[in-house]
């Protein structure tokens, strides 16, 4: 796919997704403050009542700053529930003419994906901003330029992640007629084993060692962890490679039911 | 009534039939649920790792908490949740029209006609992690207590119906119910934790103008804390008087409906 086709898609696609200026102000605003609160009530409760002081390494400042970090990239790294899916084009039918355009399915989809993403990034930013003036600078968060630029690769890569694993879900669509349930599951198991529920140091210890084999915290938690200055570069290094390793073999697994899927698509939809 | 029973029953026979030929998405519902109750309860596993009481709970109350909003969501699913669902979406088309003139309640119709029956088998799931997590609380629990809590916990599902339907009725004015719906689910996790670890003006706040704490918290607290006629009150009271809202809300909400579609 040529890169300006790709970006072209990209443009097209953040147009839409911000047309509705209501919703995106509703969503960057109420919801994200609904998700922070409620994390925040219940570390509170939690900090009150267990009596202490860290809980995962965290005090109670520190837990806001990682549930704040996390609902924000959280959107850049799922993106909108119903961006570009491909399960929609299988049913209508729609699929026809990206099977005949001259360009890869996968990556106009994926170009699509990334431009629904434009409302995301406009909330980061302005929360962003707006972060330090609420927020005190807990105790081991260090938020460098260096460290912010590791982050968006690291949340670059956890979105690739993202896509890949949601691909061949949305592939199923082909023998099933609806995968909506499937989307749902995988979403609300990543945002458990991958840090967005809770961080995963507060898992116990042999949980832990069973999530480090698993692709889900670099969606995550190693994002999160990176922007708050908790990764060395080597570390981060490493778990880049890592997680494009993960891409890459979940995109093999990806095409391999597309294939199979595309030889049975009958092109009438349901 | 008996017309509009009759009219349900005809929902729930379609529905079925509908759902026989989807079967590959009967079961994916019910592992979709199922994911979900595994996460909420290693949610809750993981924080009582660290404390012995949240919010005033110990685990196995948490524990029992968790299975009355698997239940309450279940039954919300099952009943009105598909409905929800394609409201706005009606409103938007000016579909609503097929549904404004037929002889029944508009509201009726249009909140109870598509009855998920592939989410039916999710009832039975979450009602059979409830059984299991009441068994296993260690103290004794009296049937009376358990029929109050179940009695409290169908008032539940209605304000749960009632918010959900608030939430969405502003897209006769707006045309666009995405981010109200969004706002709705993320206020609606309030719901999923216990009552007591909220404080100052939220907790008031989730009792009485966004009620989500009384659809499984306060019948929990019944459960646990045995029968008051204040809190019975509340429950119900708030039941009542949100469906009143809602019905007043849907009149107006039709008065500003122009039929076009956007």
């Amino acid at each position: 796919m040529r890169p300006s086709l790709f970006l072209r898609v990209v443009a097209t696609e953040a147009r839409v997704h911000l047309a509705y200026r209501a919703d995106f102000w509703i969503q960057s605003v109420l919801g994200v403050a609904a998700q922070v609160a409620l994390a925040y009530f219940v570390w509170q409760a939690m900090f009150r009542e267990s009596g202490a002081t860290r809980i995962g390494g965290f005090d109670l400042t520190g837990m806001a700053v990682y549930y704040l970090v996390v609902v924000l990239l959280a959107k850049l790294v799922l993106g909108p529930e119903h961006a570009g899916r491909v399960s929609q084009d299988v049913y209508e039918g729609g699929l026809n003419r990206y099977l005949v355009f001259p360009t890869s399915y996968f990556l106009f989809k994926y170009a699509q994906s990334l431009g629904a993403l434009l409302p995301a990034v406009v909330q980061l930013a302005l929360l962003a901003l707006a972060a330090p003036l609420v927020l005190a600078s807990p105790e081991g968060v260090a938020i460098t330029p260096g460290g912010a630029a590791m982050a968006a690769v690291s949340v670059g890569a956890a979105n690739l992640l993202y896509f890949a694993m949601s691909f061949p879900v949305q592939c199923v669509a082909f023998w099933a007629e609806n995968v909506w349930s499937l989307a749902v599951a995988l979403r609300l198991a990543a945002g458990l084993l991958g840090g967005l529920l809770l961080p995963l140091a507060v898992f116990p210890e042999g949980v832990r060692a069973i999530l480090a084999w698993l692709p889900f915290r670099f969606l995550f938690d190693e994002p999160v962890r990176v922007l708050l200055g908790q990764v060395a570069f080597l570390d981060w290094l490493e778990g880049l490679g890592l997680a494009l390793a993960w891409t890459g073999a979940v995109l093999l697994g990806g095409r391999l039911v597309w294939r199979r899927g595309v030889l049975g698509y009958g092109g009438v939809g349901i | 009534m008996v017309r509009y029973l009759r009219l349900y029953l005809c929902f729930v026979r379609f529905s079925f039939t509908k759902a026989l030929q989807f079967r590959l998405d009967f079961f994916f519902r019910v592992a979709m649920d199922a994911v979900w109750y595994a996460v909420n309860l290693g949610f809750f596993g993981v924080l009582y790792a660290h404390t012995s009481l949240l919010g005033g709970w110990t685990e196995s109350q948490a524990f029992v908490f968790a299975a009355g909003v698997f239940l309450a969501d279940a039954l919300h699913m099952t009943v009105f949740a598909n409905n929800m669902w394609w409201l706005p979406i009606f409103v938007n088309r000016g579909d609503l029209d097929y549904h404004l003139v037929r002889p029944v309640s508009s509201l009726f119709f249009l909140s109870t006609r598509d009855f998920a029956a592939n989410s039916l088998l999710n009832v039975v799931l979450a009602a059979g992690i409830l059984a299991v997590t009441l068994g296993r609380y260690p103290d004794p629990l009296p049937a009376e207590r358990v029929v109050l809590y179940l009695a409290l916990l169908l008032a539940g599902v209605l304000i749960q119906y009632s918010l959900h339907l608030l939430f969405l009725i502003p897209v006769f004015w707006t045309h666009s119910a995405h981010g109200l719906r969004e706002l709705y689910y993320a206020f609606e996790r309030f719901a999923g934790r216990p009552h007591g670890v909220y404080g100052g003006l939220l907790r008031r706040i989730l009792v009485s103008i966004l009620p989500f704490s009384l659809i499984a918290s306060y019948p929990t607290r019944a459960l646990f804390e045995g029968f008051s006629p204040s809190l019975v009150l509340h429950v119900v009271g708030v039941a009542a008087a949100s469906l009143v809202v809602v019905s007043i809300a849907w009149r107006l909400g039709l008065r500003a409906y122009a039929s076009a579609s956007s």
